[in-house]
């Protein structure tokens, strides 16, 4: 088969990846620094200067989407088209269809990102582009999953890796939840009216909302976790069998969390207990596979090095088991009360995205971009800084959360003896000044880090060029 | 070990995998999504809960381009302290001409569910343009272009009321017929303020 | 690393000051876990819900919006004494868990030590404390943020000079370890919300 290769089937396609690598980093720092913007438009009001596209109701759906779809999609299509290949023991399949893939995703963040700020809102959340993105996303979703699953298809190693089973899922489910949600009548190009309406639509609206974080910014990235953290550590992983029950138990009982999302909403209540009681159940294998992560490296002990990327994957794993703790603790319905419309929820998901999603990201980066580059990471002394500057930051995002969400959650409740209420919200919203101030400095933290995460990766690249990898020669494919 | 051999097909067989992962993943939304969107109470009007008219629509169209659910939920819990603060709680049957539904997942502001008739058209007016002028503390946005640009700016009312009707939305002939009349001379911020007031009427007869 | 057998008193104060040589002597002692517990331990636990009774006796919980609250004494006594116990609580759990870690990380395994350990992740806080006396939220996550910091700081720079395990995988414990301490600060807000919902504290209509 090698001898009648062309050229560019010799070697992994690992431009592919790079230039997905460098759009991330891009939309990391614009996703986190439109975060910041509109975090500090609930200090300062006026920030808007009287402009329609800089108001905060058009920035949020974009900082959303640049970070989720931007940021978090870029990286994982690159982790995938990285680890597809070198787990398959092949070049990827259809190269030039994974180059659209690169291209066409980044054109519709760019016309996207522009739509939103132009007021083209279908305000579904985490789905709020409009129907003509919503096929483009579709298409280039399709291409993904051609590359995807064409590369395991001729891949030369029989079983099938298990980073690749939740990379699957992620673009499986996510096909899925995406084309349901988003089903719609068009009125005109700019406008459409969603096929669902009131009671229903919520409920399809948090099924899609839920397991999109459950599938790409939990599953997806559990894939970066169970390719890249085994790499690191230079062991595999720690149990196999651990990571078979795991993946099954929380592709099957993540899709029925969402309703916790509409807790005392006006759903039916068996819809309610349902997603409550499955919320809690998900714990179990979210956690077991943090364990399997943990464990895998803490028996790494000779080749541990003071490595920032470990570090960051490290980190990140204790984030995921807050988020993922924290997460069912918000669906049980007395919790539920308090926390629901609160910032607590900001601040939960905060300790997801930054902790777990960005931080892994971050800890994957360093270790990918210098293997792509051919040398040595640029400076692992701001690498390290960066590390303080993530931590700190995502501390005081989530502690200034917790303050206004408790805060909020308990006093817009509070009642005195005779039933009427103590506080009126003008006086509790105007509480929040401080929190919101100090959320301010937590975003300058943490995105002061990623800049210093873009210069250093920016310099370590600058003038490089991609490595050529060849596949393993052998043929690995067991005689079965 | 038996899972495990049958767990080393699925690893084996890509198609395998791919249908287990989308077999597997769909028994939830087909057991617990689907039965509530055919569920038929929960596309049951309220008793007042009537179709947006043009310029309520239009409003309504508005409140969303503008991202006001970022902050504003409309969905008043059966709590005690909500109730006191907001109004009656909300039912389903009063969100069946919403597409999409705004009840949103954060309160940053007030929620506006019962907002309807608790302040003044010129109260909304002043706050819309310039929120601290009568709100001395408040963080949201002003919304100055609203009073610049003609309701039907957009000029597709007609469009929007019949792709609403053949969602199952009860619009006559007159009504489309009339809506671009019931724009001409208003501007956006009266489409907004028509929305806000009819905001929570559904519940009218009920209580 | 010179061997000693005792360790000064005050040693928690001065690990504000110098800690370093804090834990190169913790290094060399093999603390005694009854001493530590009935030493350091219950104090760390009691200081801060003390503070607070008096705090929030005397000025009453100021939560940033309108009047400060005054709880009945008895109430208040009750939500310190249950705060007392989630402090020892925690403070226990996380020696354990730590005592735990420590086979998996190659540290030392005597409760001692870890006893010893998180005595120094706490001392900070109980130092930061203080600021209970004036129990209003907001300065009291503001002064609770260096508190943080530093005993992070103290945590990721101890575990590997006091477990006598090289500074990578002390890294590692470290995280590990904070993993659980976030768990558990956020199981501490989940249950006082699920409690306060249900009726028990003060008032809020549900």
């Amino acid at each position: 088969m090698n001898t009648t290769a062309t050229k560019s089937n010799l070697y992994y396609h690992d431009r592919v990846v790079t230039v997905l690598v460098a759009w991330s980093i891009v939309w990391s720092v614009l996703g986190m620094a439109v975060g910041l913007y509109v975090a500090a438009e609930l200090v300062w009001p006026q920030l808007d200067f009287g402009y329609p596209w800089l108001s905060y109701g058009r920035l949020r759906p974009l900082h959303t989407n640049v970070v989720v779809f931007g940021f978090a999609v870029s990286a994982l299509m690159a982790t995938a088209f990285y680890s597809v290949q070198r787990t398959s023991h092949v070049p990827l399949f259809a190269p030039a269809l994974a180059w659209f893939c690169c291209i066409a995703w980044q054109l519709a963040i760019v016309a996207g990102g522009l739509s939103l700020l132009a007021g083209i809102n279908a305000s579904k959340e985490y789905a709020e582009l409009e129907w003509p993105f919503d096929i483009a996303i579709t298409i280039v979703w399709v291409c993904f999953a051609i590359v995807f699953f064409g590369t395991i298809a001729k891949r030369k190693i029989q079983p099938i890796y298990v980073s690749n089973w939740f990379y699957g899922g992620l673009i499986i489910v996510i096909a899925m939840l995406h084309i349901v949600n988003s089903l719609a009548m068009p009125v005109t190009l700019t406008k459409s009216y969603s096929l669902f309406a009131g009671a229903p639509d919520a409920i399809v609206q948090w099924w899609y909302g839920h397991n999109a974080v459950g599938f790409l910014l939990t599953g997806g990235f559990l894939g970066m976790m169970y390719y890249f953290l085994p790499k690191q550590a230079g062991r595999p992983i720690w149990s196999y069998r651990l990571s078979i029950v795991a993946f099954w138990a929380f592709t099957y009982s993540y899709i029925w969390a969402g309703p916790h999302h509409l807790h005392f909403n006006a759903i039916p209540d068996w819809v309610q207990s349902l997603g409550m009681v499955m919320s809690l159940i998900l714990l179990a294998p979210s956690w077991a596979t943090m364990i399997n992560g943990i464990m895998t490296v803490s028996g790494a002990h000779a080749k541990l090095k003071t490595d920032p990327a470990l570090k960051f994957i490290v980190l990140s794993l204790a984030f995921y088991g807050l988020a993922t703790f924290e997460g069912p603790m918000m669906a049980i319905k007395s919790v539920n009360i308090v926390s629901h419309f609160t910032d607590w929820t900001i601040g939960h998901v905060h300790s997801g995205a930054l902790g777990w999603n960005a931080m892994i990201t971050f800890g994957t980066f360093y270790f990918l971009v210098p293997k792509l580059a051919g040398r040595d990471l640029y400076s692992v002394k701001l690498a390290n800084i960066h590390f303080w500057l993530a931590l700190a930051g995502t501390m005081l995002y989530i502690l200034a959360m917790w303050g206004a969400g408790v805060s909020q959650g308990l006093l817009w409740l509070s009642l005195d003896e005779i039933g009427e209420l103590n506080f009126s919200f003008k006086d509790i919203m105007g509480s929040m000044a401080p929190y919101y101030g100090l959320r301010v400095v937590a975003g300058v933290l943490f995105l002061s880090g990623t800049l210093l995460l873009a210069f250093n990766l920016f310099k370590t690249l600058q003038g490089q060029k991609v490595v050529r990898v060849v596949p393993p020669p052998v043929a690995a494919m067991e005689a079965a | 070990m038996n899972g495990l051999g049958l767990h080393q097909r699925l690893e084996r067989n890509a198609g395998l995998l791919i249908f287990g992962i989308l077999f597997v993943s769909a028994i939830g939304g087909l057991v617990q999504v689907l039965p509530s969107i055919f569920q038929e109470s929960l596309s049951q009007p309220a008793a007042n809960t009537r179709p947006y008219g043009a310029l309520e629509l239009v409003g309504r169209d508005i409140y969303i381009r503008e991202g006001c659910g970022t902050c504003h939920s409309q969905q008043v819990r059966p709590l005690l302290a909500e109730v006191k603060r907001y109004g009656p709680y909300s039912r389903a049957g009063e969100s069946v001409y919403d597409r999409p539904f705004l009840w949103g997942s954060k309160r940053t502001g007030p929620d506006l569910h019962r907002i309807g008739g608790r302040y003044t058209d010129t109260w909304h007016r002043v706050h819309l343009l310039d929120p601290r002028s009568v709100v001395n503390n408040s963080i949201m946005p002003a919304y100055p272009w609203l009073a610049e640009r003609a309701a039907n700016a957009d000029g597709d009312i007609q469009l929007r009321l019949k792709v609403l009707r053949r969602l199952g939305h009860p619009y006559t002939d007159a009504d489309i017929e009339s809506a671009p009349a019931k724009l001409e001379g208003l501007t956006e911020i009266d489409a907004v303020i028509a929305y806000l007031q009819q905001l929570g009427a559904g519940l009218g007869a009920e209580q | 690393m010179k061997q000693q057998t005792t360790l000064a008193p005050w040693f928690p104060l001065r690990l504000l000051i110098s800690p370093t040589k804090v834990f190169n002597e913790l290094a060399g002692t093999r603390p005694d876990p009854f001493v530590m517990f009935f030493k350091y331990l219950v104090w760390f636990a009691l200081i801060p819900p003390f503070l607070a009774y008096i705090g929030a006796a005397t000025f009453g919980w100021r939560l940033g919006a309108a009047e400060p609250l005054f709880l009945p004494a008895g109430d208040l006594l009750l939500v310190n004494m249950l705060y007392f116990a989630a402090l020892l609580f925690g403070l226990v759990s996380t020696a354990v868990i730590s005592q735990w870690m420590a086979s998996t990380y190659g540290a030392r395994q005597s409760i001692g030590i870890h006893f010893a350990l998180v005595t120094i992740i706490a001392g900070p806080l109980v130092v930061g404390s203080l600021v209970h006396l004036y129990p209003h939220v907001f300065i009291n996550i503001l002064a609770f943020i260096p508190a943080l910091i530093w005993s992070m700081f103290l945590l990721f720079r101890g575990i590997p000079v006091v477990l006598r395990i090289t500074p990578e995988r002390g890294m590692l414990m470290a995280s590990a370890l904070i993993g659980y301490l976030l768990v558990a600060a956020v199981s501490l807000l989940g249950i006082t919300v699920a409690l306060w919902s249900r009726g028990i504290g003060p008032s809020i209509g549900v």
